[in-house]
């Protein structure tokens, strides 16, 4: 079937199986493999992705179900070569070991930051709590999620 | 230009060792461009997948595969028929009875998860179809399952060896049946360490193809030992060892489980033989991961002490059965290292202890990271605990008096050279406020619990050396190359290597571009594990920086008629050395090197073997790392005595790291041991029926996650070692080791039960609360 997606505000136009997931779409059919995937069954939150403004998990997302919805990836966070403040306090933090987790870990930060920039150290807990990162990096993480808070904050308008 | 000119690096020039410089790899995961196996593709690319058995132990009678073969979409289905049915397994230099696994098992299954067969396909629908097209027949044997069930004679026989005991460990020195007759007081103990998994969050995949008209195999891997990986997959396809590249892309987590060639390795080179050269690519489900891939040893840990009454340990006896699973992989050095690593922690002169690696129908154990010291960890600090709780000793006190200490050669021979491990017990106490707090939180159902470790860096487990090469190359225009065969998993250990590199060459971080882990380009590494990265391989990229700064210095000093040892190059600049003057700047020299009238090419190279004696495992005696790291680590904890709720408030780490290069990177790898350690304390549990793995999903086997993670204190103690490069130790395993055995130290400071099976449930502590409550009245 024909499906229309707006991913990372580009239009796509594919042709679909009803059963695929967002996730194989993004990774499989349009090689965004930036969107990992550790468990394929809801439990890592590795393949997180933000659909209208909310952090999903795009390995139950059947494609056909968010036609017309607004659907970013990590591809689709920094700004040219500037990269998004989470982005950014990743790396200044030492917040990233392996990577694998990175990808879905900031997605679940930039929506719970793009809601509620000053975040308590619960609400960040709580916001993440579904993102699983083995090498376990995890207070380094709540540092780039406060430290970026702080920056998206100090900017004008509610995108950045 | 003048030869004084400045260049744009000299004025930005920040000396990178000491410095938390950003992973290299940083923008590329945050905007996740950087690329793992995971995330590769090629023309035409096949997909693999493996049939394994349903059975825990049985008999293969016969395999046909026709109808698989028959399926349209398939390309290749290979079985033992197609191969050289060579066995392979990981300690094979000191245990050659040990290598007893084939990739594709030809006459018995011995786990539920072996591999029998595999397929590939042009699509993953196709290649499940033909799994189930291949009809096996088996006759089923009986299985055993529990350790002490294995080792009872007329046991169903899994490999050829009696009893099931692959490999039986004797380590005795000294005469401690006689002093332990003389010990004041003796503690006998016996715990339970669980099995855990490794679970990376990328699980293993690779991407095979055989060049069929060269004879050339590449295998896109998420190895933390490319080199090793290699080498099996030679021995095993029957190849030169030239004729097989690995290529280690970026990992997305190891932690001892990527560590071995396995059966889907040399599957997809085989498969890709077989489909004409086709690349295929084989990636394990979640599913497959918890249950075929590599665990962490299950082990009944048995200790008994001597002590005399001022708290001096007189000696040590015991017994350690591990459950092994149905391969040997790692498990006779993963046993070593159980009974072996006390020797750096505790002064010992009489000692006795034998190990038994126990062969069941059991998924395979292997390396996982802690390496046996995990399990040894928590049962030796949670007994020392108790002995200490025995004679109305302080625990700290108990182990001050007891500790190693610098320059000193252990009754099993290991040099200790620096040794921080008292600092790290006294600043680590400082630090959480151990007096005031130890056995005085009890109203409160608070505890605090003491744990310390020491960890090797390298193992020399691999044949007779243990050597890291590398290669720094120095381009024209200024930006350096640095080869390593070292295998960055995610530790940071490309930006390490490139800091150490770069401070000895004199130059500026961001010059650097680091390539590793490929086996066709990159200097030979035995890999990532034992803690050895940053010692053996930064010992090795130091080198190779310092002789391409003697091969740039040559040419300076040749074309100002000067004497090379006279100049030395820093921060950017050609100096002397005697008064720090500058000569010139590093571009100038290139010029120079560059020029005309040398055309000097600028290659360094650098290649490192720790001083080290192999053990030897007849006696237990040998120096297996070229120095010691050591720690200690404090936990407190609030128990909730009504639901049996252990809360983890804070934790301390003191770590005798010799010198950080990037003190970031070290806090990260604490950070990560201690949060593993929780998981591994009260959750991780990889649990069994039949040798079926009941909870091979993240639900069912729960690690740790944001919530639950406590505040976190890395103290890092700078002992300055000799042998490391600028002073430092490895660092990536130790901070695993205490964490369990504090956690319940601190518990029983907190309510006065002792569990000595972990993971501690709350049910655990209920059962033990009830049982105390009972024994007073």
């Amino acid at each position: 079937m024909n499906v229309n997606l707006t991913i990372n505000k580009k239009q796509y136009s594919l042709d679909l199986k009803g059963h695929e997931t967002l996730l194989e779409v993004l990774r499989d059919r349009l090689s965004l493999t930036g969107t990992k995937t550790a468990c394929q069954e809801t439990e890592c939150g590795t393949c997180t992705v933000i659909i209208n403004g909310k952090a999903v998990l795009s390995c139950i997302t059947l494609a056909v179900n968010v036609q017309g919805d607004d659907i970013t990836t990590i591809e689709g966070l920094a700004d040219g070569d500037v990269l998004h403040p989470v982005q950014q306090a990743f790396v200044d933090c030492g917040s990233v070991q392996c990577g694998f987790c990175i990808p879905g870990m900031i997605m679940s930060s930039v929506a719970l930051l793009e809601k509620n920039p000053e975040p308590t150290q619960e609400q960040i807990e709580y916001a993440l709590d579904g993102n699983i990162c083995r090498c376990a990096g995890y207070p380094k993480i709540f540092e780039a999620v406060r430290e970026a808070g702080k920056k998206m904050k100090n900017k004008n308008g509610p995108d950045r | 230009m003048a030869l004084t000119a400045k260049s744009k690096f000299e004025d930005q020039y920040v000396d990178p060792v000491g410095k938390s410089v950003p992973r290299i790899e940083g923008r590329g995961i945050v905007t996740g461009q950087l690329k793992y196996v995971f995330d590769v593709s090629f023309p035409n690319m096949l997909v693999g997948k493996m049939l394994r058995s349903h059975h825990a132990h049985a008999r293969i009678l016969s395999i046909d595969t026709s109808k698989a073969e028959a399926l349209p979409g398939v390309k290749a289905v290979v079985t033992a028929r197609d191969t050289h049915q060579i066995k392979f397994g990981s300690n094979e230099y000191f245990f050659p009875h040990t290598v007893d696994q084939m990739a594709l098992e030809a006459d018995k299954v011995r786990y539920i998860g072996d591999e029998i067969a595999a397929v590939a396909a042009v699509d993953e629908e196709t290649a499940d179809q033909a799994l189930r097209l291949i009809d096996v027949k088996y006759e089923i044997l009986p299985g055993v399952f529990e350790i002490e069930e294995a080792i009872k004679p007329g046991a169903p026989q899994i490999h050829e060896s009696l009893n099931n005991i692959a490999v039986i460990l004797p380590v005795n020195f000294g005469n401690p049946e006689r002093v332990m007759k003389e010990a004041d007081y003796v503690r006998e103990d016996k715990f339970w360490c669980p099995v855990a998994h490794p679970a990376p969050m990328e699980p293993h995949v690779c991407v095979g193809q055989w060049e069929t008209f060269t004879n050339k195999i590449t295998l896109w891997s998420s190895s933390q030992a490319p080199f090793k990986c290699r080498e099996a997959l030679a021995k095993t396809l029957k190849m030169d060892l030239n004729d097989v590249r690995v290529i280690k892309m970026a990992v997305g987590g190891g932690f001892g489980g990527k560590l071995e060639m396995l059966p889907m390795d040399f599957a997809a080179c085989l498969l890709s033989k077989k489909a004409g050269g086709l690349p295929v690519k084989i990636c394990l489900t979640r599913e497959e991961e918890f249950t075929t891939t590599r665990r962490k040893h299950g082990m009944i840990y048995k200790i008994k002490t001597g002590v005399k009454k001022d708290g001096t340990i007189l000696a040590i006896t015991g017994e350690v059965l591990a459950d092994g699973g149905a391969y040997c992989s790692y498990g006779p050095t993963v046993l070593a290292a159980a009974i072996m690593r006390i020797f750096m922690v505790y002064k010992i002169q009489h000692f006795r202890m034998s190990g038994y690696r126990v062969y069941t129908n059991n998924p395979v154990s292997g390396a996982m990271r802690g390496f046996g010291g995990v399990q040894s960890g928590f049962a030796i600090e949670s007994h020392m605990d108790m002995i200490a709780q025995d004679l109305g000793m302080d625990p700290i006190e108990f182990r001050l008096k007891n500790i190693t200490t610098p320059n000193m050669v252990t009754v099993n021979k290991m040099v200790l050279t620096t040794n921080g491990l008292r600092d790290c017990i006294e600043r680590a106490a400082v630090a959480c406020g151990w007096k005031d707090k130890h056995g005085k939180m009890k109203h409160l159902k608070k505890g605090i619990g003491i744990g310390i470790a020491a960890d090797v860096m390298g193992s020399k487990m691999y044949k007779s050396h243990e050597s890291a090469g590398a290669i720094v190359k120095v381009e024209e225009d200024g930006s350096v190359y640095l080869f390593t065969g070292a295998a960055d998993t995610g530790q940071g250990s490309n930006t390490a290597l490139s800091q150490i590199a770069a401070h000895e060459l004199g130059v500026s971080f961001s010059r650097i571009k680091c390539k590793a882990g490929d086996t066709e380009i990159t200097p030979f590494d035995t890999g990532s594990f034992a803690s050895r990265v940053t010692f053996i391989s930064g010992n090795a990229a130091l080198l190779g920086g310092r002789d391409a700064k003697m091969q740039i210095l040559e040419i300076v000093a040749k074309d100002n008629n000067l004497n090379m040892e006279e100049l030395d190059i820093k921060a950017e600049k050609v100096i002397f050395k005697k008064d720090g003057r500058k000569l010139m700047s590093f571009d100038k020299a290139l010029e120079l090197c560059y020029s005309f009238k040398y055309g000097k090419q600028i290659i360094g190279r650098g290649s490192y073997n720790p001083k080290t004696t192999p053990i030897d495992f007849r006696t237990g005696e040998g120096n297996v790392s070229g120095s010691y790291g050591f720690e200690a680590q404090i936990a407190q904890v609030q128990v909730d005595t009504d639901t049996g709720h252990v809360k983890v408030l804070e934790l301390w780490d003191a770590h005798d790291i010799g010198k950080a290069i990037n003190p970031q990177s070290v806090e990260a790898q604490i950070e990560g041991s201690l949060a593993m350690g929780i998981g591994y304390t009260f959750y991780e549990d990889l649990r069994f029926k039949n040798g079926r793995v009941l909870n091979a999903n993240f639900a069912g086997y729960r690690v740790p996650r944001s919530i639950g993670i406590p505040k976190i204190n890395s103290i890092l103690i700078e002992t300055d070692d000799p042998e490391g490069p600028f002073g430092a130790k490895g660092m990536g395993e130790a901070s695993l080791l205490p964490t369990s055995a504090a956690i319940a130290n601190a518990v029983e400071d907190a309510i006065g039960v002792r569990i000595k099976e972990l993971p501690i449930t709350p049910e655990k502590i209920i059962k033990a609360l009830k049982e105390k409550a009972s024994q007073k009245i």
